[in-house]
C-alpha cells in the first residue's frame, strides 16, 4: 500500500516560510518542537544529512568524531542550513556539545545558536532543571522574535504536538497491521522530523483510517541505534525477508513521547521528554534498556535486535556488549552492525544482517 | 564492617605496608641520580619528592587492596565531588587514574584487550576500555582494587563517564551517584547551580547509607579546607613554571599531580605539596631547571600521552624545549579560589560547575592565550586525544587561532593518552621535527 503524498524538506520549509513562519535546524535527539512553533518557528531536524561532502568539517572537527557531527557542520558550512534562522543544539553527547561549542566559539553561522542542556536522570531535580531550561529557551526565542506567547498559546502548542505523538504511537502500535513496507513506514515516521505537527495529525489519521491492513511478512525484528541510514537498509532487510516490528531507534522510536500531566506548560514539557522510551543519552540504566526492549519483543513477537549504530557512538557503544548478553540470557538474540553516514550500503553489512536473519530461522 | 577485615587492613597497610614504603622512600631519597632510567645529560636530577610520590601512591592502592570490609570504598570520576565520601570515611578510587598508571606502566594493550574481547569497541575511551578489562580480568599492575560499594560519576569532565559508570553499576550492582554538570558556554546559570547543589544534597543520604554514618557539617568543612589549601598549593607549584628555567617541567607535573586527583581532602596531601613547593623554590634559588639548557618553552594541551611521557620528554629536552605548562594539569588548580569552607555545597556546586572541560572552547583558546602569556612561552603542543572528545573537538579551530590570529606557533599531535595503538611514533617524530623548525624561525 503506497502513502498519501507527503511534502519533502524543501517544500515544507518553503512553505512554512512564505507563511511567515521561521525556520530552526535542530539537532540530535529530543527538544521541545511545542516551544519553537508557540513562537511559529518550524523545527527541522538534522540528522547528518548521509552523504555529504565532509571536507568542510574537517577543517573543524577530527576523523574519530561521529558522521553525524561531521555531516551536519559540512552541511552548514557548505549553505545547506541557510534557511534555516536558528540552530538548536541539544547537548546530547560530548560530540554534539563540541559541535555547539565552536559553533558559538569558532563557526559563528549567521543564524543565532541555541545550546539545550538535557539532563541525564529522571529524579525531581532533573524535573525542575529542565523546565527551568525551557523557561530559559522561551526567553531566548523571545529576545529574537520579539513575541511572547501566553502560557494557552504554549499549552495549545503542546497539545497539539502531543496529538502528533500520539498518532504516531498508533502507527506504531497498529504497525503490524499497517501494510506498509518496511522502508515506506520509516518514511512515514521520519517526517515527524519536519513537517509541522497538524501536517503530519493529518497524515497519519489518513493512514490509521485505511482498513483490510496485512500482517507483515517475514521475520519480526526490532532495529535499534541511532537512525536508519541509508534508508536502501529497510528495503533490504525486507528483501531478506524480515520485518521492523519495532524500534528503538534514536530519531524514532525513543522520541515516542507520553502526554504530559502538568498545567504549567515548561514542567509538561519537560515531563513528556524524561518520561520517553529508554535512551543511553539521558542515563537510563541498562536493566531499564534490556526491559523495555524485552517488552517491544514480547509485544511485537520480535524474534531478533539489530543495532545499527553510527561509528564512534560512545552512548551506543558502552551498553552493547551487556545489554546484548542480557538480552541473549532472556532468548533475544542480536547483532551489531556498525555504519558511517556516508558509506553505500555494504555487502558485508547485508551479508551480516542476512546471516542473521537465518540464524533467527 | 568485619573485624578480620579491619585487623588485616591495620597489619597490611598501618603496621607492614608504612614501614615497607617508608624504608623504600628513605633508601630512593638517598640514591643516586645515576639510577635513574631518565637521560641525565640532558635533564637535571629528578625532583627529590619523586620518592614520596612513589610511597604514597602506593599506599593509596596498598590502602584499596584491603579496604572492603573495612572501609566502604567508593569508585568517583575524576572531577568528582570527592570531600563529602572523604568526610564520611571512603576509601576512593580513581579508575582514570588507575588507567593512567596501567598507561604509564604500558599495561593498557593487555588489559583493555579483555575489554575488546568482551565486545567493547576501540572506539570508546581508553581509560574506560582499561578500567573495565581490569573489573572484567582482575589484571592490574597494582595487586588488586577494591570492588565499590558506591558509585559517584560526575559530567564536568565528559559524558563517557557517565556511560562507563552505568557499565559500573550494572556488573557491581551498586547505588550510582549521578552528578549532573550542565554544560557552561559561558556564565552558568541560576538553575544549573541549584541543579548541581540539590544533587549534592540528594548524594548525602545515599553516602550515609551506604557508610553506614552520619556525615558532621564540620567534618565536611575540614576536608574542603584541607582539599583548598592542597588546590591552592598545587596552583601555586604550577605557577612556578613561569621562572627562568622553569624548575619543573609538565612532565614532573604529570608525575606529582596524582595526589591532587585522588587524594583531595587528606592532610597528607597537602604536607606532600608544601614539600614540593619547598624543594622547588630551592631549584629557583640555585636557578636549577627541569632541564640542563632551556632555551624554548611549551604549554602542553590535553590529556598526557602516558605510555610516551619519557620518550617526549627526553626528545623535547634534547633540543632545549623545556614544556613548563599545561592547560590540563592546571585544571586542578585554577578553581581554587571557588572553594569556600563556610559554603560548602554552594560553593562545591559552583567549583565543581567549572572545570575547563566544562566549558567552552573559547574559554579553552582564552586560557592557552592567557598562559603563553604568563608563563612566557613559545608555542603549544595540542595533544589531540582520540579517546577525549570533549578536550579534544575544538583543538583544530584553536590551533589555527593561535597561529594565525595571535602569531603563536602551534602544532596538533594525534596520539592517545592510553592507547599506544593509536599512537604512531614516526609520525609523531617528524611532526615534531617540523614543529622544532617553526619554533626557531
Amino acid at each position: 500500500m503506497e502513502l498519501p503524498a507527503i511534502p519533502n524538506r524543501i517544500e515544507t520549509i518553503t512553505a512554512f516560510k512564505q507563511n511567515s513562519g521561521m525556520i530552526a535546524a535542530v539537532l540530535p535527539i529530543h527538544y521541545p518542537r511545542s516551544l519553537f512553533r508557540a513562537f511559529d518557528v518550524l523545527p527541522v531536524e538534522v540528522w547528518g544529512p548521509p552523504g555529504t561532502d565532509v571536507s568542510h568539517g574537517g577543517a573543524h572537527l577530527q576523523p574519530y568524531v561521529c558522521s553525524i557531527v561531521h555531516n551536519a557542520l559540512s552541511f552548514l558550512k557548505k549553505g545547506g542550513l541557510d534557511l534555516a534562522d536558528f540552530i538548536a543544539v541539544p547537548h546530547t553527547c560530548d560530540s554534539l556539545q563540541g559541535f555547539g561549542s565552536i559553533l558559538l566559539d569558532f563557526v559563528k553561522p549567521k543564524q543565532s545558536i541555541f545550546p539545550l542542556y538535557l539532563p541525564r536522570g529522571n529524579r525531581p531535580e532533573d524535573l525542575r532543571f529542565l523546565t527551568e531550561e525551557f523557561r530559559q529557551l522561551y526567553r531566548h526565542l523571545s529576545g529574537l522574535t520579539g513575541k511572547k506567547p501566553s502560557e494557552e498559546i504554549l499549552l495549545r502548542c503542546i497539545r497539539r504536538e502531543e496529538k502528533a505523538d500520539d498518532l504516531l504511537r498508533q502507527l506504531y502500535e497498529k504497525r503490524q497491521k499497517v501494510s506498509l513496507s518496511n522502508y515506506s513506514f520509516y518514511h512515514l515516521v521520519r517526517t515527524r522530523e519536519y513537517l509541522p505537527a497538524e501536517t503530519f495529525i493529518s497524515i497519519a489519521e489518513k493512514v490509521l483510517s485505511r482498513k483490510g491492513f496485512d500482517n507483515p511478512k517475514g521475520t519480526a525484528i526490532i532495529l535499534s541505534g541511532i537512525v536508519p541510514e541509508p534508508m536502501e537498509v529497510l528495503t533490504t532487510i525486507t528483501e531478506l525477508g524480515a520485518a521492523v516490528v519495532a524500534d528503538d531507534l534514536a530519531c524514532c522510536g525513543r522520541r515516542l513521547y507520553a502526554s504530559g500531566k502538568s498545567e504549567q506548560p515548561f514542567r509538561r514539557m519537560a515531563e513528556r521528554i524524561l518520561n520517553a522510551p529508554p535512551d543511553p543519552t539521558r542515563g537510563n540504566s541498562l536493566e531499564e534498556r534490556k526491559q523495555y526492549l524485552l517488552r517491544l519483543a514480547d509485544q511485537t513477537d520480535a524474534r531478533g535486535v539489530v543495532f545499527y549504530d553510527v561509528k564512534f557512538c560512545e552512548p551506543e557503544l558502552f551498553d552493547l556488549p551487556r545489554l546484548r548478553a542480557k538480552l541473549k540470557a532472556a532468548g533475544l538474540p542480536s547483532v551489531q552492525i556498525e555504519i558511517d553516514l556516508n558509506d553505500p550500503l555494504s555487502n558485508q553489512i547485508v551479508t551480516r544482517i542476512g546471516a542473521f536473519l537465518e540464524i533467527l530461522g | 564492617m568485619s573485624v578480620s577485615a579491619t585487623l588485616k587492613y591495620m597489619v597490611n597497610v598501618n603496621i607492614i605496608g608504612k614501614t615497607a614504603l617508608g624504608w623504600q622512600r628513605r633508601r630512593a631519597e638517598h640514591s643516586t641520580f645515576s639510577s635513574s632510567k631518565w637521560r641525565t645529560d640532558i635533564l637535571s636530577e629528578p625532583l627529590r619528592i619523586g620518592a614520596r610520590t612513589k610511597e604514597l601512591i602506593s599506599l593509596h592502592y596498598l590502602a584499596g587492596r584491603y579496604a572492603n570490609g573495612h572501609r566502604p570504598v567508593a569508585w568517583v570520576t575524576s572531577g568528582g565531588p570527592v570531600e563529602i565520601l572523604q568526610a564520611l570515611g571512603y576509601y576512593v578510587l580513581y579508575p582514570e587514574n588507575h588507567g593512567a598508571l596501567c598507561g604509564a606502566r604500558r599495561a593498557v594493550v593487555d588489559i583493555s584487550t579483555e575489554a575488546e574481547n568482551a565486545g567493547y569497541s576501540r572506539d570508546i575511551c581508553s581509560y574506560a576500555r582499561t578500567d573495565i578489562g581490569s573489573v572484567l580480568s582482575g589484571k592490574t599492575p597494582v595487586g588488586k582494587l577494591p570492588k565499590p560499594d558506591l558509585l559517584l560519576a560526575c559530567t564536568n569532565i565528559c559524558q563517557t563517564v557517565l556511560h562507563w559508570y552505568r557499565v559500573l553499576a550494572d556488573h557491581f550492582n551498586v547505588p550510582l551517584i549521578l552528578i549532573d554538570t550542565p554544560f557552561v558556554y559561558d556564565e552558568a546559570p541560576d538553575h544549573a547551580i541549584k541543579f548541581v547543589r540539590r544533587q549534592l544534597e540528594d548524594s548525602i543520604p545515599v553516602s550515609e547509607q551506604v557508610a553506614g554514618k552520619t556525615l558532621e557539617y564540620k567534618k565536611l568543612q575540614e576536608v574542603l579546607q584541607l582539599s583548598k589549601d592542597a588546590t591552592e598549593l598545587w596552583l601555586e607549584i604550577m605557577g612556578r613554571g613561569k621562572q627562568h628555567p622553569a624548575p619543573l617541567s609538565v612532565f614532573d607535573q604529570f608525575i606529582h599531580m596524582a595526589p591532587i586527583v585522588e587524594m583531595r581532602g587528606l592532610k597528607t596531601t597537602v604536607d606532600f605539596y608544601s614539600q614540593l613547593l619547598k624543594e622547588l623554590d630551592e631549584r629557583i634559588s640555585k636557578g636549577i631547571g627541569a632541564l640542563k639548557k632551556e632555551r624554548k618553552r611549551l604549554l602542553w594541551d590535553n590529556l598526557p600521552i602516558w605510555y610516551r611521557l619519557r620518550y617526549l620528554s627526553e626528545y623535547l629536552a634534547e633540543r632545549g624545549i623545556a614544556v613548563v605548562a599545561s592547560t590540563y594539569t592546571n585544571a586542578w588548580g585554577e578553581l581554587a579560589p571557588l572553594i569556600n569552607v563556610d559554603k560548602p555545597l554552594d560553593s562545591m556546586a559552583r567549583t565543581y560547575l567549572y572545570p575547563i572541560l566544562n566549558k567552552g572552547t573559547k574559554y579553552k583558546l582564552n586560557t592557552m592565550r592567557r598562559m603563553v602569556e604568563d608563563f612566557d612561552l613559545n608555542g603549544v603542543i595540542l595533544h589531540s586525544d582520540r579517546s577525549c572528545k570533549p578536550y579534544s573537538i575544538g583543538q583544530v579551530d584553536q590551533r589555527n587561532r593561535l597561529i594565525k590570529e595571535y602569531n603563536i606557533p602551534a602544532l596538533l599531535l594525534e596520539a592517545d593518552h592510553d592507547d599506544p595503538r593509536a599512537y604512531a611514533e614516526e609520525q609523531v617524530a617528524s611532526r615534531l621535527a617540523a614543529f622544532m623548525e617553526m619554533l626557531e624561525d
